[in-house]
């Protein structure tokens, strides 16, 4: 993999933003497995990355890549940092806070807002101009296309920025507006709490809610199945974060997906 | 094993049970009232068979028997030796209820009665019978000689027994049955409301264009189509009086309420593809 030698097109800092293997730095911070699914896929791209879990996952990813380091300490010299957490919104804005001081001002924020819009969590740091949402879900950073949502404060420069380090990541961007769930994320956490009430009410099984979806419509997965690839407990964060924000009862969620995301599909472990 | 079996209409789904069912070696007795209908159905059936012998996935012995196996006919009484029969007609609850009716007095006590229904109540149309523990809803996808799946639907009343003769059926035709109460939508078009309702209320609120969702939800998720070209497909009418129904059968539930931009396209005639124009135009088809 050649190294990617260059700092980011567009970022303007006063100190060297490469690290001392002459690697553009990229520091990634959170408490969802996209932290390890960023990581990968930035070394992958030739990027330095620097990773820390709020709470580290149990096991600890081992990476084999000599370009990704764990650690707590935040590169100052870092060309974007991102912030990955879903759930936990105190954590998030500790994150964010500590990198908004530790970056280069110029340096892009990106931040998962798939709970939180990426404006109210502008309201968190000073650098709000340096904030851009992106809608990531665990599973689904190997698909060629990300959504991202400017805030109210970013300026074209830091979209362009942040377009071209997706470039560099060979991704196709769609820039949506900046609402809570934003698109995918949205219509999948949906479809897996449609499939919980399914489940819940003894109308079908999982197993044949997942045969059928993906039979009888040609879904690449089972609504089931994707809620156990995203993770139960992020789908219900994202659910829970619609019911807040719209506050329509259409966003209910099925009691069944909160067990699930409390407990994981204990059928499979008896 | 089954090995007579009865279709009640010979229409496109119809003449596709009767075709994937004759290929895996079920006599079928196809009965529809009309015959020219059950002359365009074996005409489907024969060059549906054609095709598949020129893609080389059959072979022509292997379609000149299944062929063989389906016998048309014109009368209900004809069905009488069948060990199920399943109905493809009209969805009408009062054209299913006759039916089902006379399908019980022209078919052995054991027979089992299956509807092909995708939206009416299995029970409703089995409270016509005297003995409803007979009937079984079993939904074919459209087109039924390809498509995999079929829904088997427990109505209030069927017995365990017929349920589990019925997944067996499915599968000595080479399908793959799913089984569900019955309730509205029964597990496809009820777990899919989402994929559209939601696409439609992110429209709705501008977050994102009809082409961007799409792109986002193939390239995001792989889904082979976006679900307004999904819908486009379907046609928008279809669509919009499939969400209705269910908003409706469910008494209101929130999560079924239809969207108003639907509603619009259909006032307006744009469809989708059949019109040539639905969240995309389609300039070829006008």
């Amino acid at each position: 993999m050649a190294k990617r030698t260059s700092s980011l097109k567009g970022t303007k800092h006063t100190k060297d933003t490469k690290g001392k293997s002459g690697h553009a730095v990229v520091y990634i911070i959170g408490d969802s497995p996209l932290v390890e699914e960023y990581a990968r896929l930035c070394a992958g791209k030739g990027y330095a990355v620097t990773v820390h879990w709020n709470e580290p996952p149990k096991p600890t990813p081992k990476f084999d890549e000599d370009s990704i380091k764990i650690g707590k300490t935040i590169p100052s010299h870092a060309s974007v940092g991102i912030e990955l957490t879903i759930a936990n919104k105190e954590h998030k804005q500790k994150n964010l806070v500590t990198l908004d001081k530790a970056l280069a001002a110029t340096a892009p924020l990106l931040c998962s807002s798939v709970t939180v819009t990426a404006t109210e969590q502008a309201t968190w740091v000073k650098g709000k101009h340096r904030l851009v949402g992106i809608g990531a879900l665990p599973s689904f950073t190997k698909q060629s296309i990300v959504e991202i949502a400017p805030t109210v404060h970013t300026p074209k420069e830091t979209v362009d920025v942040v377009l071209h380090f997706f470039q560099s990541l060979d991704k196709h961007v769609e820039i949506v507006q900046d609402r809570v769930g934003m698109v995918l994320p949205r219509i999948l956490c949906q479809l897996v709490n449609e499939a919980a009430f399914v489940v819940q009410e003894d109308v079908a099984s999982p197993q044949d809610v997942d045969t059928a979806m993906k039979l009888g419509t040609n879904y690449p997965k089972g609504p089931i199945e994707w809620g156990s690839a995203i993770g139960f407990q992020h789908v219900y964060a994202v659910l829970s974060a619609m019911e807040n924000d719209l506050r329509e009862d259409r966003y209910r969620i099925s009691p069944l997906l909160k067990m699930l995301s409390q407990t994981g599909e204990w059928w499979k472990k008896h | 094993m089954f090995k007579h079996f009865g279709i009640v209409g010979a229409g496109t789904m119809g003449s596709g049970i009767a075709q994937a069912a004759a290929l895996s070696g079920v006599d079928v007795i196809l009965y529809d009232i009309n015959d020219t209908v059950l002359r365009q159905a074996l005409e489907r059936v024969k060059q549906d068979f054609r095709k598949g012998v020129n893609r080389g996935k059959l072979t022509q012995e292997q379609t000149t028997e299944a062929f063989g196996r389906i016998h048309p006919r014109t009368k209900l009484s004809d069905l009488k030796h069948c060990e199920l029969v399943v109905e493809a007609v009209i969805e009408d609850l009062m054209v299913k209820k006759d039916l089902f009716r006379h399908l019980e007095t022209d078919t052995k006590p054991t027979t089992i009665l299956a509807t092909n229904t995708s939206s009416l109540s299995v029970t409703a149309i089995a409270s016509v019978l005297r003995h409803p523990e007979r009937a079984v809803g079993l939904h074919f996808f459209n087109p039924a000689h390809i498509m995999k799946l079929v829904e088997v639907i427990k109505g209030q009343q069927t017995s365990p027994e017929v349920v589990q003769q019925t997944v067996d059926f499915a599968k000595q035709i080479g399908k793959t049955p799913v089984v569900a109460k019955d309730t509205p939508g029964f597990i496809v078009n009820r777990v899919a409301r989402p994929f559209y309702g939601e696409a439609l209320r992110l429209l709705g609120e501008n977050v994102a264009t009809v082409e961007q969702i799409d792109r986002i939800v193939k390239d995001g998720a792989g889904f082979p189509m976006g679900p307004f070209e999904l819908m486009d497909l379907i046609g928008i009418d279809i669509n919009f009086a499939v969400t209705q129904s269910m908003y409706e059968q469910y008494f209101g539930e929130p999560r079924y309420r239809p969207h108003p931009i639907q509603k619009r396209m259909v006032e307006a005639g744009q469809i989708g593809r059949k019109s040539g124009q639905g969240f995309y135009k389609y300039e070829e088809t006008k």
